[in-house]
């Protein structure tokens, strides 16, 4: 490759965001209303806005992905007028590296659910540290601030590795994928 | 969808939206590095004055639009009043223990996600998304390929909304019945999220070719439909965030509202 991403790839990476950029912004209000039942059950909600980053990579397979489909999702969440405002976009760059740094790490080789709820694990991290910042979370109680942590990785284990996994197994079955992906190695040996 | 009211055009429109952008995101960390309730309260005003006065939108759509400025408020501030550290106890049950530095600190994140979302809706409502594109092209050397395909996308979301409506009649239609419980609400996700994202992909990949074949993806010099550059309303721009923002300072440390003047644990 070494030219980056084609327009192909791009375009349908921005289309996958902001289809996510626009559940982004509808998943403000239910966290609004969750959060209000206390006790950081809306936590257990975050891991949506990781989602964008893993299934783009997992659909497209190819290395800038994550990192762009997470910022053009928050640049979606944020033109629509999210309630999170500028806030979105620096969430978005510190989710999405992080989520691209996973996937380098295994060198773009892996598409398995465990990568995927590694990388949601990773961007549950990055949100964390600017929270740190944002939110002042290190001034909550230890146990208050340990289970809005637990609550925040578990949900991004289970909405952005194992939903994200799942829904773009499906997607596999409609065929739509072998489109956007790069030719695998099976499929150069399939041409003998 | 913010692209067919209609609104007046004011000054915060004809500001160049790259800098805008900018101003915004530097205005960002700025906040991060405000610990002082009462510098935050006077900051919180200067942009609220942006936005009841000069976005040029009537004011029925400004109240609508500002009703989950209040859930913000509450969302970001419950829990660390609730459950933040600190030593002087106001209320105590159970697992809630309310503090006097609690309490403010919750304040401070409320006010914070207040202005955050005040600054992000006025950026929303000012911004025309075509205008941010080509002015990212044109002032931050963003290649075109990223741009267009991002001006593309946008196109692409009402098919996307009719698309939806399709779906939901087509299911309606035979009878589709929906189950109870986590299942059911799986099986109802999957069915709209898989043809919607399929659809979009092949969609998305089909006018990808064509802008290739139109050559958008080429870099380097080309031509503009819109020329953007800078006015005197950037000026004016500026020159309004260098007034408020010294004046949220003096007139915080000369008539501050709260004798606390660091919200965080131990300062």
């Amino acid at each position: 490759m070494g030219k980056g991403l084609k327009l192909s790839d791009i375009l349908v990476t921005i289309i996958i965001a902001l289809i996510f950029g626009v559940i982004y912004k509808l998943w403000g209000p239910l966290y609004g209303v969750v959060a209000t039942l206390g006790l950081h059950l809306e936590q257990l909600l975050y891991g949506m806005w990781f989602i964008a980053a893993v299934v783009a990579y997992l659909v497209i397979r190819k290395p800038g992905v994550a990192l762009l489909a997470e910022v053009a999702a928050a640049q979606g969440e944020f033109i629509f007028g999210g309630e999170w405002g500028v806030a979105t976009l620096i969430f978005g760059l510190g989710q999405g590296l992080a989520a691209e740094l996973i996937f380098a790490a295994f060198r773009y080789k892996r598409y398995d659910m465990l990568i995927a709820s590694l990388a949601g694990i990773a961007a549950a991290f990055a949100s964390l540290g600017i929270d740190f910042y944002y939110g002042y979370i290190g001034d909550l109680a230890l146990w208050n601030m340990l289970v809005l942590c637990g609550t925040r990785i578990a949900g991004a284990v289970l909405i952005s590795g194992v939903f994200s996994h799942l829904l773009v197994q499906s997607l596999e079955k409609t065929g739509v994928t072998n489109l956007v992906r790069p030719a695998a190695k099976e499929d150069y040996q399939a041409l003998g | 969808m913010p692209m067919d009211f209609s609104y007046k055009e004011t000054w915060l429109h004809k500001i160049n939206p790259s800098l805008k952008l900018l101003v915004m995101v530097l205005i960002f960390i700025h906040l991060l590095l405000i610990h002082n309730t009462n510098i935050l309260i006077n900051y919180m005003i200067g942009m609220l004055v942006l936005y009841l006065f000069f976005t040029g939108h009537p004011w029925r759509r400004l109240l609508v639009i500002s009703i989950p400025f209040l859930f913000i408020f509450l969302t970001s501030s419950t829990s660390m009043i609730f459950f933040g550290k600190g030593e002087i106890t106001w209320a105590e049950w159970g697992l809630v223990h309310i503090t006097e530095e609690s309490f403010f600190r919750g304040l401070h994140l409320g006010f914070r996600g207040i202005i955050f979302a005040v600054l992000g809706i006025v950026f929303a409502l000012t911004t025309r998304p075509v205008f941010l594109f080509y002015s990212l092209m044109q002032q931050l050397k963003l290649k075109p390929k990223y741009a267009y395909s991002f001006m593309a996308a946008i196109r692409l979301i009402p098919l996307m909304i009719e698309e939806m409506q399709t779906l939901h009649y087509a299911l309606k239609v035979r009878g589709v019945q929906g189950e109870k419980g986590v299942r059911g609400f799986y099986n109802k996700l999957k069915s709209y999220s898989i043809p919607l994202l399929s659809q979009s992909i092949r969609r998305a990949y089909r006018i990808a070719v064509a802008m290739e074949a139109k050559r958008f993806s080429i870099p380097g010099n080309r031509t503009y439909f819109y020329r953007l550059g800078f006015s005197k309303f950037d000026v004016i721009f500026l020159c309004y965030l260098l007034v408020i923002i010294p004046l949220a300072y003096i007139t915080a440390n000369h008539f501050p509202y709260f004798s606390i003047t660091d919200v965080r644990f131990g300062r």
